[in-house]
């Protein structure tokens, strides 16, 4: 399966938020360490609502922790 | 002694990796595989010809069954006993939507496979051959079901 074309800054943000691991995080948010791990590794997009908790809980707003990535050929086109 | 510690370090990383219900759908196929494997195959190689009720057939049924039941429940039991916080976490949106991906895959296999042996092969096939075919497509529909949810946990799903 082709890793998720949307971007994230959660491992980086979870590490300016004091170090909180996966386990706190999903805590926080209801779902499992695993869960969390696979949103990192892109293996999983969140839903709406997930997205919205982890942002809030990370204290960024939600274009700060996740970015859309654009497919390289729409890109080249849109240039 | 370094590689000792380096193969524990990998193994429990691992562990931590997956979460409960990747594990149980591992364990899921694994029991299947090496209980019902062995007796379809065995029925495949070599039918059963005498008429029904077979005591023989039955209880290498039976024996396959219990074996599949004591394996999972074992199998369960071991989980929840090693990683207890892992199983008595409710499943989540991801779990949630890799089962609906696993149970929509399996279903149109059950489905292709009650048509072929509630509808087809009552005209043509009786007895053992009947439930064997009945037997080996709920297997079939299960491997399906454990088996698209542990590659959507290794491989990702995007729901």
């Amino acid at each position: 399966m082709a890793k998720s074309r949307i971007a994230n800054q959660i491992r980086t943000l979870r590490f300016l938020n004091g170090e909180m691991t996966q386990a706190q995080l999903g805590e926080r948010i209801g779902v499992t360490r695993q869960t969390i791990a696979a949103i990192e590794a892109r293996k999983y997009s969140p839903s709406l609502e997930a997205a919205f908790r982890i942002a809030e809980v990370l204290g960024k707003r939600l274009d700060e922790v996740f970015q859309w990535e654009p497919a390289a050929n729409q890109h080249e086109s849109c240039e | 002694m370094l590689i000792m510690i380096n193969i524990m370090k990998t193994k429990q990383n691992i562990e931590s990796l997956l979460s409960h219900r990747e594990k149980v759908a591992w364990l899921s196929l694994a029991t299947l595989a090496v209980t019902f494997g062995p007796y379809l195959i065995a029925m495949a190689a070599n039918p059963p010809s005498r008429p029904l009720p077979d005591l023989r057939t039955m209880s290498f049924f039976a024996s396959a069954a219990v074996a599949h039941l004591v394996l999972l429940g074992g199998g369960h039991l071991w989980l929840r006993m090693r990683f207890p916080a892992d199983a008595r976490a409710p499943a989540d949106e991801r779990d949630r939507a890799i089962t609906l991906r696993a149970l929509g895959a399996a279903y149109y296999v059950l489905i292709v496979g009650m048509i072929v042996v509630g509808c087809v092969m009552p005209f043509n096939s009786a007895g053992w051959k009947l439930i064997n075919t009945a037997v080996a497509m709920i297997v079939l529909a299960q491997l399906v079901h454990y088996g698209v949810a542990a590659w959507s946990y290794r491989r990702g799903w995007h729901g």
